[in-house]
């Protein structure tokens, strides 16, 4: 029998429920699709600030410890300049393309000569830095080969300082040993940091610089490797991980992943409200079309019985109405697949801006369309679709054939 | 000696009806020949419909052996007698049953669908049973722009179109002015003359009767009489 030729008679037969039905899981499906979208562009926004603005890069190498009591015994746990020709040996070995960053982190005050305030500054190399920044790399608040004493702040310390590109400054430090260190720096450029905890306080300076002032020269307190690929990092620290302690090497690798607590946290925070959405629309999703199924099983009663005495076994009832179900949720799914399309191309060209939490600025509000969440969804709707007919598919296909007959 | 096409004994089927349980068939035995052309007739209630399902393997007796073709029938999965079913016997309803969003062809062509056969056989057998019937010209239209009688004919070449050895018609004429109740008897009267097809009718239309040459009296679920039409009328009880 034409299964699929029969479902789709049986729809329009009762247009107005199956539009309605349709209707129900295109606005479902795309409103998970549309929020979807905007996650994804949230996470790439989120990656992109991670790996590149606050230069996390895709790993971080520091020995084992370091994190927990690095601050406690620096020169305990600071990487060795021999440590650091191995380790970036090793790195390039496996991935020819990786760029490995020496990095020292600083803090201290700053000051401009009449008013001093904190801050935390990281220590990297000009050329390292510019790669690090990747896309970035043309913004503002890069450091620059020929000036060794320059440095870059975020913009809420320049302003709480009154700093401007071209202004000197002091920047204190305690030194590895503990004593106090002062070197002069030049404003080279300020840059935002898009986090409001930092705004006032970070700073970058050439690796170099951060060394002499904290008496530690060649040392580095973390590697951080960019890779070719950001899709190569967790197979990447594995390798790493390996071979680092084949070396006898005894290192911790985090990814930028686990670096960055904030896009740990919104993430997190994204992904609960995905799936508290998706929940929702299943769940309409599920009763909309048990519902119509349903109530057409209790019309097409007699028709069932009709099919049944002509000879067609119970397996193609419920393949009759598990059938129509598919129909429903695919359709629905190509029209809530266009609605999107739609409403993205709306919101997309509206140019719609906002301030995100902990942030500095506003960013554009943008949709993109995640190929992974919508095929999951559409998978999820039509296994569900098709539980949700099969129920009284069966119980239409058990019905004795003579009370299907007798049915009015 | 040629197998019957059905042979009952001792069949009883009861219902449960709330409380109560309707003893709807008491004791029914009949042997039915192939190419016989046989009327059930009996008041409401005295167990037609009831004998008619269970002869189109419908429903199951509770008591007594039903054989189609030989076959004890109740020893089939549900699957098994389906499949009988579709290649063994046509049904013609009192409200004809047509699927209504399929076309008269479409209906006509349901039943070897189901059997899986090529989709021009299938056409063409369909088309051949539509013109047999006089409804050619309406193999395009649905249920709904059909008449009574065209419907009516349109179940009959569904019923024909698979080559059943049985039709069974449950009061086929209920539904139809005289003409075309004449019409359709004299329709199936002809298919079993031309095709050898055997045809059960449950009715109490005195018109079919008429054209039907046995007849088997059914009264309180036991049968009363069984006769051809050319006998003189003789009680069983």
């Amino acid at each position: 029998m034409k299964t699929l030729h029969l479902g789709i008679r049986n729809l329009r037969r009762n247009a107005r429920r199956s539009l309605t039905t349709l209707l129900s899981i295109a606005f479902g499906f795309a409103a998970v699709a549309l929020f979807s979208g905007y996650t994804r562009e949230v996470y790439r926004g989120l990656t992109e600030q991670a790996v590149h603005g606050e230069l996390i890069g895709h790993l971080n190498l520091t020995r084992r410890g370091m994190k927990q009591e690095g601050r406690l015994h620096p020169e305990r746990y600071l990487l060795r300049p021999d440590e650091i020709t191995r380790i970036t040996a090793l790195v390039h070995q496996q991935y020819p393309g990786a760029l490995v960053a020496p990095r020292l982190a600083l803090s201290g005050l700053a000051s401009n000569g009449r008013v001093s305030t904190i801050f935390l500054a990281d220590g990297v190399g000009a050329e390292a830095m510019r790669q690090l920044r990747g896309p970035r790399f043309h913004g503002s608040g890069g450091l620059a080969e020929n000036a060794p004493q320059g440095v870059t702040v975020a913009r809420g310390l320049a302003s709480l300082l009154g700093l401007r590109p071209g202004d000197d400054a002091s920047l204190l430090v305690s030194t590895l040993h503990g004593q106090a260190n002062a070197a002069d720096a030049t404003i080279l450029d300020t840059y935002g940091t898009g986090n409001a905890g930092l705004e006032d306080k970070a700073l970058f300076l050439p690796l170099a610089m951060a060394q002499s002032l904290y008496d530690a020269p060649d040392r580095a307190d973390r590697l951080t490797i960019l890779l070719p690929d950001i899709a190569q990092t967790a197979a990447a620290r594995a390798r790493l991980a390996s071979a680092c302690a084949a070396a006898g090497l005894d290192l911790e690798i985090s990814t930028w992943q686990e670096e960055s607590a904030f896009y740990r946290q919104v993430k997190g925070m994204f992904d609960m409200i995905f799936s508290f959405i998706l929940a929702i629309v299943l769940t309409i999703v599920v009763m909309s079309v048990a519902n119509a199924m349903g109530m057409s099983v209790v019309e097409r009663t007699r028709e069932i019985g009709t099919l049944r005495a002509i000879g067609l076994r119970r397996s193609g009832v419920v393949r009759l109405f598990v059938t129509e179900a598919l129909l429903l949720v695919v359709l629905g799914c190509l029209a809530g697949m266009l609605l999107t399309l739609l409403v993205r191309a709306g919101v997309n060209a509206a140019a719609l801006s906002y301030t995100p939490p902990n942030g500095t600025g506003r960013v554009l509000l943008r949709v993109g369309l995640d190929p992974g969440k919508l095929l999951f969804t559409t998978g999820v709707l039509s296994l569900l679709g098709l539980l949700a007919a099969l129920f009284p598919a069966r119980r239409a296909a058990r019905q004795p054939v003579t009370d299907s007959l007798a049915h009015v | 000696m040629t197998t019957p096409l059905f042979q009952l004994s001792g069949i009883h089927r009861r219902f449960a009806l709330g409380e109560t349980t309707v003893h709807a068939l008491r004791g029914v035995d009949l042997t039915i020949a192939c190419g016989e052309s046989v009327a059930i007739w009996g008041p409401s209630g005295s167990g037609k419909s009831t004998l008619l399902n269970l002869l189109g393997l419908l429903d199951s007796p509770d008591q007594g052996s039903l054989r189609f073709k030989g076959e004890d029938v109740h020893a089939l999965s549900d699957d098994a007698r389906t499949d009988c079913r579709n290649r063994q016997i046509g049904f013609v309803f009192q409200s004809f049953n047509l699927v209504p969003v399929l076309t008269a062809e479409e209906n006509v062509m349901l039943p070897l669908q189901i059997q899986g056969l090529a989709p021009r056989v299938i056409r063409q057998r369909a088309g051949e049973w539509l013109a047999r019937v006089g409804l050619e010209a309406f193999a395009q239209f649905r249920p709904d722009k059909l008449s009574g009688g065209q419907r009516q004919r349109v179940a009959i070449a569904r019923a024909l179109v698979t080559g059943p050895a049985l039709v069974l018609a449950d009061e086929p004429t209920a539904n139809l002015d005289s003409a075309n109740s004449l019409a359709v008897v004299d329709l199936l009267q002809q298919l079993n003359a031309e095709t050898g097809v055997t045809c059960v009718f449950a009715t109490h239309d005195p018109r079919l009767l008429a054209h039907v040459p046995r007849h088997v009296q059914l009264v309180d679920g036991r049968i009363d009489s069984d006769r051809h039409a050319h006998q003189p009328q003789e009680t069983l009880a």
